[in-house]
């Protein structure tokens, strides 16, 4: 690949210019995910906000935040550090992964439907955790290992059926997705009628959910989380460029079949790990995208960081909403995100078709 | 402007179309009151709330549910069970039965083997109840929402399989056996926090057979005001709450240890995890309405209050095999 011609194909386009309005969007998302990460902390059954049962005070989280958390029970030090903390961190990583993810799979193939679910990423990688339980190796990376593995697989298999010829047949591609990934649910499935005593295990996987996060799973996403994103984020020009065409793309010496598989791997990555300490939780990846165009234009230069850090505050607001609305009874984070997502989605879609 | 005329003119249609529904089926209930004609035959009230008509003396029973399996051996009808369900597996003598499937049972072997009466309990489907009473058969619901229910179902099975009598006994020893532990532990002032866990993080909440067995065995459910039968809570509620005993379920469905629970993040601050009050309780026993919930109650009774039941201490020693 060579980056030159990049730079002047993007550089001599205005519309994919940075402006500075787009900047502090920027700026005020990040501004908000910092907020969001704080409120959210302060949110819970126990309180001080959000719960039915308000007996952490306010006084107690600065208290326990500064460390001089003596004169309060010792349950209270660990709620604050050593779950919610840990909770809200791992919504930011899995949000930040999914959006990032769907935002790639849109550029990638062109297509406003594309996302982690439909394309069969999701649902491989449940499958890679479900044989990750019957593998008889221990290892301490086994389940994001597997994961991982599981959405490559996915991701190869539809890739193949989409790409013929040097081309990529776009129209093919939600077949395909819907078709590979309704195999790998099939299988997890009947892996966990099979299971038995791990069915709980298992279920987890596919319904989605964030209450088994810990400063583990929190250790163990990170790194690749930000490595996959980042390598994402080092193609934003590229990813541009293949908006214009595959023809014109190569005019501009950007080798597309190299840079497409690399940018899938890296979307297996983030997606797989993700969906490791998440399970499958729909719609973040295929909203957030869009919402963050709608906000940033289509420049991925801006748009990546932007669904980053917009789709890390969805997942983080539908997480601590389906902790705290029947508090002390959690329900499952994909009733938040399709209920709250898809009524939004429908609105901005009706917004900017008319304008 | 015009496509609102039209949809409030759809509206409209609607609304007709709906309320023209309601009266034919409220005429068809009002006429299905007036075929009554079978009252005469023998007719019970099931859990369900219907009114079922039974024959006399069944001969061939059919068992949808391990509880109601277990209902069935202990007033001795074991002659009488044509079938049982998957799950039946206890006593040993039920695994012998004819199986007919698990929660969607094969109705083909079922009117096979001719049952007179079909007893299914309330994790049999209302769709299920329904196709198999269209194919003739005659289905009563067992599904008890208190440990008192369950003796009355012992009764109600006792009345329909003229096994009155036995039916009498084996209630009344059961409710002697409950007067003996809610005697003691209902004049107690000291009632100890329990979490009662099925499956990680889910509970009994207020209603549910957990949240009446601790509260009878002389402890105070955590969840006890939750807005559910069977809440998922979360981790935090449970470390705040802070409770003295943690008792989990082990059995079909879980594969939970002493150790998973320990090392649960914030676990490590409760009272339960420092002061080594972690119990294990039989999953069937607990979560089955048979005759065995009162086992599930004495053993509650001895791992919440070990110091009003002294001489049950062996019974402790089998039930909590994964501390040792």
């Amino acid at each position: 690949m060579c980056s030159m011609p990049v730079l002047t194909a993007s550089g001599s386009h205005e519309k994919y210019e940075m402006n500075q309005e787009h900047r502090w969007i920027l700026i005020f998302l990040v501004l908000a995910l910092l907020a969001t990460i704080i409120a959210a902390t302060m949110m819970g059954s126990m309180g001080p906000l959000g719960g039915g049962h308000n007996e952490i005070s306010f006084r107690a989280v600065f208290d326990i935040f500064v460390d001089r958390a003596e004169k309060w029970p010792q349950g209270y030090r660990s709620i604050i550090l050593d779950m919610r903390l840990p909770r809200v961190l791992l919504a930011t990583l899995v949000g930040c992964a999914l959006a990032v993810a769907g935002t790639t799979m849109q550029g990638i193939f062109k297509n406003p439907m594309a996302d982690p679910f439909i394309i069969g990423i999701s649902s491989g990688a449940s499958f890679g955790a479900a044989a990750s339980l019957f593998l008889p190796i221990e290892a301490k990376f086994k389940l994001p290992l597997c994961t991982f593995a599981g959405a490559l697989l996915s991701v190869f298999i539809v890739y193949n059926l989409v790409h013929v010829g040097g081309k990529v047949r776009v129209e093919k591609l939600l077949l395909s997705g819907i078709a590979v990934g309704s195999f790998f649910s099939a299988i997890t499935s009947f892996l966990i009628y099979m299971a038995g005593k791990q069915f709980h295990f298992l279920i987890f996987w596919l319904l989605g959910g964030l209450y088994t996060a810990s400063w583990t799973s929190v250790h163990m996403a990170c790194i690749p989380i930000l490595l996959g994103t980042m390598g994402i984020l080092f193609f934003s020009r590229h990813l541009n460029v293949l908006l214009l065409g595959d023809e014109p793309a190569l005019y501009l010496g950007v080798d597309v079949v190299t840079v497409r598989k690399i940018l899938l791997i890296f979307t297996a990555l983030v997606a797989g790990v993700a969906v490791a300490f998440s399970g499958i939780i729909g719609f973040v990846g295929l909203i957030t995208p869009h919402i963050m165009r709608i906000l940033v234009g289509p420049n991925h230069r801006i748009l990546l960081p932007a669904s980053v850090v917009g789709g890390a505050l969805f997942l983080i607001w539908a997480d601590t909403l389906a902790r705290t609305i029947l508090s002390p009874t959690e329900i499952p984070v994909g009733i938040i995100t399709s209920l709250c997502g898809a009524p939004f989605f429908i609105y901005l879609l009706r917004r900017s078709r008319r304008e | 402007m015009r496509g609102d005329t039209m949809n409030e003119e759809k509206r409209n249609h609607m609304f007709t179309t709906v309320v023209a529904l309601l009266i034919v089926l409220m005429c068809g209930c009002i006429s299905g009151f007036d075929e009554n004609r079978e009252a005469e035959k023998r007719s019970i009230v099931d859990d369900l709330g219907r009114t079922v008509f039974v024959p006399d003396n069944p001969q061939r029973i059919l068992s949808l549910a391990p509880s109601v399996t277990e209902i069935l051996f202990i007033l001795g009808l074991e002659n009488q069970i044509v079938g049982v369900d998957d799950n039946s597996d206890y006593p040993e003598a039920a695994k012998d039965k004819e199986k007919v499937g698990g929660w969607i049972p094969d109705e083909e072997r079922i009117m096979a083997l001719r049952p007179d009466l079909v007893l299914v309990s309330d994790m049999t489907s209302q769709a299920i109840i329904s196709s198999l009473e269209d194919r003739g058969l005659i289905v009563v619901c067992l599904a008890p929402k208190t440990v008192e229910g369950v003796i009355q179902n012992i009764r109600l099975v006792g009345l329909i399989t003229g096994k009155e009598d036995a039916a009498q006994m084996i209630a009344e020893g059961l409710e002697q056996r409950i007067e003996a532990i809610t005697s003691v532990t209902a004049s107690q002032l000291y009632r100890p926090s329990v979490y009662l866990e099925y499956y990680p993080y889910w509970t009994f909440g207020p209603g549910s057979f957990g949240n009446d067995l601790i509260v009878m065995a002389g402890g105070i459910n955590i969840a006890a005001d939750t807005a559910t039968e069977y809440p998922n809570i979360s981790g935090e509620y449970i470390v705040g709450k802070n409770p003295e005993i943690i008792i989990f379920t082990v059995g079909h469905g879980t594969t939970t240890t002493v150790d998973d629970i320990r090392d649960r993040p914030g676990f490590d601050t409760i009272d339960a995890v420092k002061n080594n009050r972690i119990h294990t309780i039989d999953d069937d026993i607990l979560s089955r309405p048979s005759p065995r919930i009162v086992d599930a109650l004495e053993q509650l009774a001895y791992i919440i209050h070990p110091e009003l039941f002294p001489q049950s201490r062996d019974m402790r020693l089998w039930c909590v095999p994964c501390l040792c």
